[in-house]
């Protein structure tokens, strides 16, 4: 149990989260429960809600509906002590580029009431693990925009929070300077840290998350990326033979418990499963006991961006370029 | 409101302050302009004497300068009209910060992350607030100061007594900051609104206007205002300021700044 009386477990807590501008809503219907240690990811198009809700659940902005809570304590009724728990990399880094790194640390540790020993001690402490320390003393402005995403990240950091919030951490990022951040985060989350992560970036949010949760104006569907892929059809095992699969050697991959079906194409034998882990050594069994040789076997799943378009309901193309020409 | 946050605010507006170099131009090069072109121009007049129907008034006006030599009283007539002066210090350098201020936070895009820290509106912006205005306020006492001293260096005690009279006092050190705060106000209201720091000082410069309009009043004789008068129109900014202020504070919400500040 924490200090608010609630339950350690989880860090994050949503029920029912919405937001109106005007008469607008912006998202609503955001429930979900962060684990700590948990990397969550908010995926959702430009517009779909997620900055909105990164803001609610820093009680930057206050929820038209519903609760959420950080280490218990409520969004709305203790905005204070959710943003003493609480660390964000916003949208752009907003660092004031006449302050040095350092500089730039100093001032937000201060505003999170850390003491001269701690600022000095943490100060050091990030801008070495983001590789920052040697340049320390120069002045942000002269940060290319990877260092300067870096230092962001190391400022949401400072004050060791519970939750630290990235919202497009990469966004406007050139591949060599997002590949940079993406290094980061993933120190983070090697580091435990309990993370959630706005973007609309597939790879990004595949590669770093736990769980996905799809946002839309609301929340579509949150579950782990393995889970999302498998609920999609055409997950299953692929298998690369020496020469093509006799009938009698699909036949027999067929009768296997647990396939849901297989067929020869492109030189390579494709087998439907629920669980192609578990069927793996019964289809390659088969296999070779009708005499196929099998040069490789790998797990067959479907893209993230095939169960992204699945969930959000587009058909990409349906207004394709082609049409207009 | 944790006075500890507000000087950690403060301290930063000024370390930014001091580094940029047309804020600096422009809160810097005035003051010793107003300083040394009263004097320059007093001495001009001071050699000569007023036109005998001016004369008339002026002492009509200030029975207490009858006693001064023609040089005296041309001299004393031109060094009260740079009043005004010593009241648009504190007016346009508060302006120029806060403005700078806040819309260089907006295009830099550097408040969210402040907002996100357990820093209160009011901390925040009580020190931007004191972070515009002592440097106007302390521009404009340290020219009067240097403005006295020169005066009564080079044109003897006549003047000195002048430029020290109670009306000139209460000006200064209670008309000055009071106008000094509604600059600061203004600053923030037009600031919240507008995404040019040189936009919202033209706006925002309309503080001034009144405060030219008293002194060209008092100039032509029209209105003639003594210490009591300074005072009462110091309560009068004040308490309009004090009013400008809450809706400072509300253009300031936390979730404007996020939301609608583009």
């Amino acid at each position: 149990m924490d200090g608010s009386g609630q339950s350690t477990e989880l860090a994050l807590t949503a029920d029912g989260l919405g937001r109106a501008f005007d008469d607008r809503w912006a998202v609503r219907g955001i429930s979900l429960a962060v684990r700590r240690g948990e990397v969550v990811g908010l995926l959702g198009p430009n517009g779909a809600g997620k900055t909105t809700t990164v803001r609610m659940l820093t009680a930057l902005i206050r929820p038209t509906e519903g609760t959420a809570t950080v280490d218990g304590f409520d969004v709305g009724a203790d905005p204070e002590s959710v943003r003493t728990r609480v660390g964000i990399l916003t949208e752009t880094p907003g660092l004031y580029d006449k302050l040095s790194a350092a500089a730039n640390l100093d001032f937000f540790g201060r505003l999170y009431g850390l003491t001269a020993d701690v600022r000095a001690e943490r100060i050091e402490r990030y801008l070495r693990l983001f590789s920052l320390w040697d340049r320390r003393d120069d002045l942000a402005a002269t940060f290319s925009k990877g260092m300067k995403q870096k230092l962001a990240i190391a400022r949401a950091l400072l004050h060791d929070p519970s939750v630290v919030f990235l919202d497009e951490p990469t966004a406007a990022l050139d591949p060599e300077a997002a590949f940079i951040v993406r290094e980061a985060i993933e120190t983070l989350r090697k580091a435990g840290r309990t993370i959630v992560l706005a973007t609309h970036n597939l790879d990004e949010a595949d590669r770093l998350c736990d769980r996905i949760a799809f946002i839309r104006g609301g929340l579509l569907r949150i579950d782990s990326p393995a889970a999302l892929r498998g609920a999609l059809d055409g997950h299953g095992l692929s298998v690369r033979l020496r020469e093509a699969a006799t009938s009698a050697q699909v036949g027999a991959v067929r009768a296997v418990h647990g396939v849901r079906g297989a067929e020869m194409g492109d030189g390579v034998l494709r087998v439907g499963a629920d669980e192609p882990q578990s069927v793996a050594p019964d289809v390659i069994r088969a296999l070779v006991a009708s005499g196929a040789d099998i040069v490789e076997v790998r797990p067959e799943q479907a893209s993230l961006e095939r169960v992204y378009f699945e969930i959000m309901g587009v058909t990409p193309g349906a207004d394709s370029l082609e049409d207009h020409v | 409101m944790r006075r500890s946050i507000v000087w950690t605010v403060l301290q930063r507006e000024w370390f930014e302050t001091v580094r940029n170099r047309l804020l600096m131009s422009t809160i810097l090069l005035p003051p010793i302009l107003l300083t040394v072109a009263p004097i320059l121009l007093t001495a001009a007049i001071g050699a000569s004497s007023l036109p005998p129907e001016l004369e008339q008034q002026v002492l009509a006006q200030r029975p207490e300068w009858a006693s001064f030599t023609p040089g005296e009283l041309a001299g004393a007539f031109a060094v009260q009209q740079f009043l005004v002066f010593f009241l648009l210090m504190p007016a346009y350098i508060p302006l120029s910060i806060a403005t700078f201020s806040i819309i260089g936070e907006k295009q830099a895009r550097s408040l969210e992350p402040v907002l996100a820290a357990p820093i209160r509106t009011s901390e925040l912006l009580a020190g931007k607030a004191v972070a515009a205005l002592v440097p106007g306020v302390l521009a404009g006492w340290m020219t009067y100061a240097i403005f006295v001293v020169l005066a009564s260096l080079l044109y003897g005690p006549a003047l000195f007594g002048v430029v020290t009279d109670p009306s000139w006092l209460a000006g200064v050190f209670l008309l000055g900051p009071a106008v000094g705060l509604s600059s600061v106000v203004a600053g923030v209201i037009v600031s919240a609104r507008v995404n040019d720091p040189r936009v919202a000082q033209q706006i925002g410069g309309v503080v001034i206007v009144p405060v030219i309009a008293l002194v060209l009043l008092q100039a032509t004789g029209t209105l003639l205002v003594g210490p009591v008068g300074y005072t009462l129109l110091a309560i009068i900014v004040l308490a309009l300021s004090i009013v400008g202020l809450r809706i400072g504070v509300r253009l300031f919400d936390r979730e404007a700044i996020l939301t609608r500040w583009r």
